[in-house]
C-alpha cells in the first residue's frame, strides 16, 4: 500500500491550493482526481474573476487554474488523474480505481475536496435529451468546444445560469430567456445586465411546466408561479428551443466523508449534506478535513482560500508547520476569506431583499426584476459633475466584493476604498484620459467610457466587447440600449484590443448625443458575406 | 417536531397527483408515483425506499435524484430535510466493475 503524508481528493480550486500548501511545509502530498483533466470548473470559467488583487480578480478562471497547475508541479505534488476515490475508511485508508485495477492508498492526514454536482428540477418531460445542467453546457462549449444546441431556455437566475447564458451567446447559441421561479434575479446584477443588453428577457416568478418533444426537446412551456412556487393555470408560454439548462443549485458531494465517519449536518444554507468543520475545515476525525464546495457551496474564490487554510492545518497537524506559524497565515488568510463573505450576495444574505446600498442609495428594482438599470436608476447612482470630454459611466449599483476597476485606472479616477463592497465613486478632481484599462479590468463589465462632445449632436459610447467575429472601425451597425431594444444606427469608430485587456475588446461607436446615456451594446449587422 | 421513526403516525390515504407519471430516477426508471406509494407502504426514510425500488442504485448511485427523492419524503410527511436520514454512503461511492473491483493489484507509481 502506497503512503504519503497527505492525500487531497479533488484537483479543483480548493484541492490543489490545498496541495500546494502542504507540499510547501514539507509534505509529500498525493492529489487523485476522477476527470482526465485537472483544475476542477476551474478551466470552464473564462470569465474574470471577482474580488481583489489577492483573490486574483480580473483573471479569468482558467489562467487561475494554470497558475495552480503549475505551482503544483514545481513544489511536487503528484496528480493522478482518471483516480476515482470510490471509498474512505478508517485510518485515513482510502480506495482508488485506475485504471483497470483497484488501489489502496494511506495518509497521516487527507482533505476532501470533491466540489459539488448539479441539482435538477423535475417536469413533464424533463427526461428528454436537450435536457441538460449548466455545468454540462459549460464543459461542452469551454472545454470540447461543442455547442449543446442552436436555441436555449436557461432555467435559474443565479450567477452560474447568468455566467453560463452569456457564455452560451459567446459561444454563438442564441438563449431565448431566462427563467426563475424567485421573484429577484439571484446572482450579481451587472452579470445580469450583460445578457439583457443583448437582448433576453427574464422571466422571473415563472417555472417550467413542460419539455416538449417527441423524442428530444423541440420547445418548452412555462408558466407563471404563486407565492408558493405553485404554476397559476391560464399563464402558460411556449418557446421553440432545443436545448433547456439547468442552473439551480448545486449539492455538495460529500458521501466519502459521511462513509468516513464525520459528523454530517443537514444545512439547506450551505446546499444539503455537509461535514460539522472547524473554522479550518478540520472535521469532527482529526486529521481530515474538507474544502471548497464539499463543506458548503460558495464559489472558486473561497474554494482557493478554504484549499489554502486545510492545506496549512493539515500541515500544523503533522508537525510540518509550527502551531505559531501556522496561526499567523491563516489569520491572513481569514482576513481575504472575510471581504468575501460581505455584501448583498454573502453567504449570510442569501434571501435577504436590500432595499438601500451600504451607501444608502436606494437599490435598483429594474435591475433584480428585469437584469438591467432603468432611467431613474442610473441617475441615482451617477452622480458625476459633467466636465467636458470623455468620461467614464459606472453602472455597478450593488455591494458586491470586487475592486479591480480601482486599481486600473492609471489617473486614480476610481475609488472604492478599503472595503471591497463598496460602490465605486468617481473622483471629481481627477482626468481620465479615456485609456479604457477601467472598462477592459471590469468583471461585470459594467464601466463605460463616455463622450457627450464628440462630434457636434454626436456621443461616443465604448463599451466592453467579449463576441467574436470583433467589430471592425467604419461598421455600422445598431445600438442596443440596456434592455437590449434597438435604438438607431450606431458607427464603430475605434476598436482596441491589447494584451493588458485580457481577450476584452474596446469598441467605441458613434451615436446620437441624445443616446449617451441610454446605447449600452453594439449589435453587428451580418456582413454581406455572412449571408 | 414529528419522528419520522413513529410508523404509526397517520399519513392520510394515497390521493394520486397529476404529475404521479414523471421519472424521479433516471438510472432505474422510478416515478414520483411510485415513490409516494412507498411512502404509504411505510417506507419513511431514502435507505428504506431505495430498498423497496432500487432507487439511487443505478448508474450515478443517485447523485441525480437522491435530493429529489428526500424531496418527495419531506413534502409526503410533512417534515424538515434535516430530520430524514440521509442515505448511506458505501464504497464503491462511483460505478465499478466487478471485474476491477476484484483486481487489487499494485500498479501505483
Amino acid at each position: 500500500m502506497k503512503r504519503y503524508d497527505l492525500i487531497v481528493v479533488g484537483a479543483g480550486p480548493s484541492g490543489l491550493s490545498a496541495a500546494i500548501e502542504a507540499a510547501r511545509c514539507g509534505l509529500t502530498v498525493a492529489v487523485f482526481d476522477e476527470n482526465a483533466k485537472p483544475g476542477g470548473q476551474l478551466f470552464k470559467q473564462i470569465h474574470k474573476f471577482f474580488g481583489s488583487k489577492e483573490h486574483q480578480a480580473k483573471i479569468r478562471g482558467y489562467k487561475i487554474g494554470e497558475t495552480l497547475l503549475s505551482e503544483a508541479d514545481a513544489v511536487g505534488v503528484k496528480v493522478f488523474l482518471n483516480a476515482t476515490v470510490s471509498g474512505m475508511y478508517m485510518d485515513k485508508e482510502i480506495l482508488v480505481r485506475r485504471g483497470d485495477a483497484m488501489e489502496h492508498c494511506k495518509a497521516d492526514a487527507i482533505i476532501i475536496a470533491t466540489g459539488a454536482s448539479e441539482n435538477m428540477v423535475t417536469f413533464d418531460g424533463w427526461t428528454l435529451p436537450g435536457v441538460i445542467g449548466a455545468g454540462a453546457a459549460q464543459t461542452m462549449m469551454n472545454l470540447y468546444s461543442i455547442q449543446p444546441g442552436q436555441r436555449v431556455l436557461m432555467l435559474g437566475s443565479g450567477n452560474v445560469g447568468l455566467v453560463v447564458s452569456f457564455q452560451l451567446m459567446q459561444a454563438g447559441c442564441e438563449v431565448i430567456a431566462l427563467v426563475d421561479a424567485s421573484p429577484r434575479i439571484g446572482g450579481y446584477g451587472v452579470h445580469a445586465s450583460k445578457i439583457a443588453r443583448c437582448g433576453v428577457p427574464f422571466y422571473l416568478s415563472h417555472t417550467i411546466t413542460k419539455a416538449e418533444g417527441p423524442d428530444c426537446i423541440t420547445g418548452v412551456e412555462i408558466s407563471q408561479v404563486d407565492d408558493h412556487f405553485t404554476p397559476i393555470p391560464g399563464t402558460q408560454k411556449h418557446f421553440d428551443v432545443d436545448t433547456i439548462c439547468m442552473a439551480v443549485g448545486l449539492s455538495p458531494m460529500s458521501q466519502l466523508l459521511k462513509m468516513a465517519g464525520c459528523s454530517m449536518i443537514d444545512d439547506p444554507r450551505r446546499g444539503g449534506q455537509v461535514p460539522l468543520v472547524d473554522e479550518n475545515g478540520e472535521t469532527s476525525i482529526p486529521g481530515i478535513f474538507a474544502a471548497g464546495d464539499v463543506s458548503g457551496i460558495e464559489e472558486a474564490s473561497s474554494a482557493m482560500i478554504e484549499g489554502r487554510m486545510s492545506g496549512l492545518s493539515a500541515a500544523a497537524y503533522l508537525g510540518f508547520l509550527s502551531e505559531k506559524d501556522k496561526d499567523s497565515s491563516l489569520n491572513e488568510l481569514e482576513v481575504a476569506l472575510n471581504s468575501l463573505h460581505q455584501g448583498m450576495f454573502a453567504p449570510g444574505s442569501k434571501g435577504k431583499a436590500f432595499t438601500k446600498t451600504d451607501e444608502g442609495i436606494a437599490v435598483s428594482q429594474s435591475l433584480l426584476k428585469k437584469g438591467y438599470l432603468d432611467e431613474a436608476d442610473i441617475a441615482r447612482f451617477n452622480h458625476f459633475d459633467k466636465k467636458s470630454g470623455v468620461h467614464p459611466v459606472i453602472e455597478c449599483t450593488q455591494n458586491i466584493p470586487c475592486n479591480p476597476c480601482q486599481d486600473a485606472c492609471p489617473k486614480d479616477c476610481i475609488k472604492i476604498g478599503k472595503t471591497i463592497t463598496a460602490l465605486p465613486r468617481i473622483d471629481a478632481d481627477s482626468t481620465c484620459t479615456g485609456c479604457g484599462m477601467c472598462v477592459a479590468s471590469c468583471s461585470g463589465q459594467a464601466i463605460f467610457l463616455v463622450d457627450e462632445d464628440y462630434e457636434p449632436g454626436y456621443a461616443s459610447i465604448t463599451l466592453p466587447y467579449e463576441f467574436l467575429p470583433r467589430p471592425q472601425k467604419g461598421d455600422l451597425g445598431t445600438a442596443l440600449s440596456r434592455s437590449g431594444q434597438p435604438l438607431g444606427v450606431a458607427e464603430i469608430i475605434d476598436v482596441r484590443s491589447a494584451k493588458a485587456f485580457d481577450h476584452t475588446t474596446l469598441v467605441t461607436m458613434k451615436v446620437p448625443v441624445a443616446q449617451a446615456m441610454t446605447a449600452r451594446f453594439y449589435k453587428r449587422e451580418a456582413q454581406r458575406a455572412e449571408l | 417536531m414529528k419522528s419520522i421513526n413513529d410508523r404509526s403516525q397517520d399519513i392520510g390515504p394515497f390521493v394520486s397527483q397529476t404529475d404521479d407519471g414523471v421519472i424521479i430516477c433516471r438510472c432505474e426508471e422510478i416515478t414520483k408515483g411510485e415513490i409516494r406509494q412507498a411512502i404509504h407502504d411505510g417506507m419513511f426514510t431514502v435507505n428504506e425506499i431505495r430498498r423497496y425500488l432500487r432507487s439511487g442504485m443505478g448508474l450515478c448511485q443517485g447523485q441525480t435524484c437522491g435530493r429529489l427523492v428526500k424531496n418527495i419524503v419531506v413534502q409526503e410527511l410533512d417534515v424538515i430535510p434535516a430530520q430524514l436520514d440521509p442515505a448511506t454512503s458505501r464504497s464503491p461511492m462511483r460505478p465499478v466493475e466487478m471485474k476491477v473491483l476484484g483486481n487489487e493489484e499494485v500498479t501505483h507509481v
